[in-house]
């Protein structure tokens, strides 16, 4: 008599090697990821940084003011500036300093402004918290005009050193 | 599902309780078995957010100081005056004091900046005089090639203390008409 073959009901796997793996992999992942800023994240635009390979020095994560220079995505001829304060409170306390800004301007993390504007933000920066460090981070495309305006509000305000913000080369 | 196979082993009639327990032999247990599914799905979750959320290339920078606003314009001495000059076309152009400019490429660059740095140590001021519509790209470009220069220069003069004299300003007319048919 044949034997009644039972039906398998499912089977079983190891899966311990890839639950090792997988934690591995999740935790290099984890300890990795760099969050962006809720400012950045509020923007419509995308910078694409030019390249440098001789000073590799990482953008300092506090006591930072960063001048984005980016293409607009809706109007390809328009550039414009924005300016964001890393430390939360210089942040709020420039913004309520500088008398032209509107209160919905108040709650942006990032302000988009003019030449004018942005050179009595950094004046005001540098009011607040004299040990901020100034970056121009620019999109590689736009006019070297656009950025030695940035460059000239900085030089009226005595920012005289500040960063450029580039990308390793690939 | 382990038990299965024994209880038939054991015998007809229906064993008393107390009985089978005590004869049967108690089976030593090896291992336990988990089921991972759940935890796997979990870790595959997190894994597929960081690895989709994570950025690898951090942005770095690059030093820059401009001279401050002075009211009193200081003399340079021609001869310690070195200017490399951007063309609205992207096109390099260099001078050294007064002499003609002449055409460089960008690869030439690091070389010749290294070259007449060493000439007059500590004393050439080097000027990056640049159109306007260049691309601001272009301009890290010369940029980097001569911070890489600032690097050799450092190296060759072995201990001795460097100072860089180093700006950037836009092209006058006078640079642009000087460049314009070369």
């Amino acid at each position: 008599m044949s034997k009644v073959k039972m039906k398998r009901q499912g089977f079983v796997i190891d899966m311990t090697p890839l639950v090792d793996i997988t934690f591995l992999l999740l935790t290099f992942f984890m300890f990795t990821a760099k969050f962006k800023s809720e400012a950045e994240s509020e923007q419509k635009f995308k910078i694409i940084r030019p390249t440098s390979s001789a000073d590799t020095t990482k953008l300092p994560e506090k006591d930072l003011a960063i001048i984005k220079i980016a293409i607009d995505t809706a109007n390809q001829n328009d550039t414009s500036y924005y300016y964001e304060v890393v430390n939360e409170a210089d942040r709020s306390a420039i913004w309520e300093s500088v008398k032209e800004l509107s209160p919905e301007q108040r709650l942006k993390r990032q302000l988009k402004c003019d030449s004018t504007l942005l050179e009595a933000l950094i004046g005001r920066t540098r009011g607040t918290n004299p040990n901020t460090r100034f970056a121009i981070d620019a999109d590689k495309r736009i006019r070297y005009k656009y950025v030695f305006t940035a460059m000239d509000a900085l030089r009226r305000k005595r920012a005289t050193q500040f960063n450029f913000v580039t990308n390793k080369p690939q | 599902m382990a038990g299965g196979g024994e209880a038939l082993g054991s015998g007809g009639g229906k064993p008393k309780r107390g009985q089978k327990n005590s004869k049967r032999k108690k089976k030593k247990r090896i291992g336990f078995k988990l089921d991972m599914t759940p935890l796997v799905d979990i870790a595959f979750l997190l894994l597929t957010f960081f690895m989709l959320t994570t950025t690898m290339t951090t942005p770095q920078t690059m030093k820059m100081q401009v001279p401050p606003e002075i009211d009193t314009p200081v003399d340079v001495k021609q001869s310690e005056l070195f200017t490399i000059l951007i063309r609205k076309d992207e096109k390099l152009f260099w001078k050294a004091g007064n002499d003609p400019a002449q055409p460089l490429q960008l690869g030439e660059l690091q070389k010749l900046a290294k070259e007449k740095n060493l000439e007059q140590p500590n004393r050439l001021i080097t000027l990056v005089a640049i159109d306007q519509s260049v691309a601001y790209g272009n301009v890290i470009g010369v940029l980097d090639k001569l911070n890489q220069a600032e690097v050799d220069i450092t190296k060759e003069m072995k201990g001795e203390k460097r100072e860089r004299k180093f700006t950037v300003s836009n092209l006058t007319d006078e640079q642009r008409k000087e460049i314009e048919g070369l």
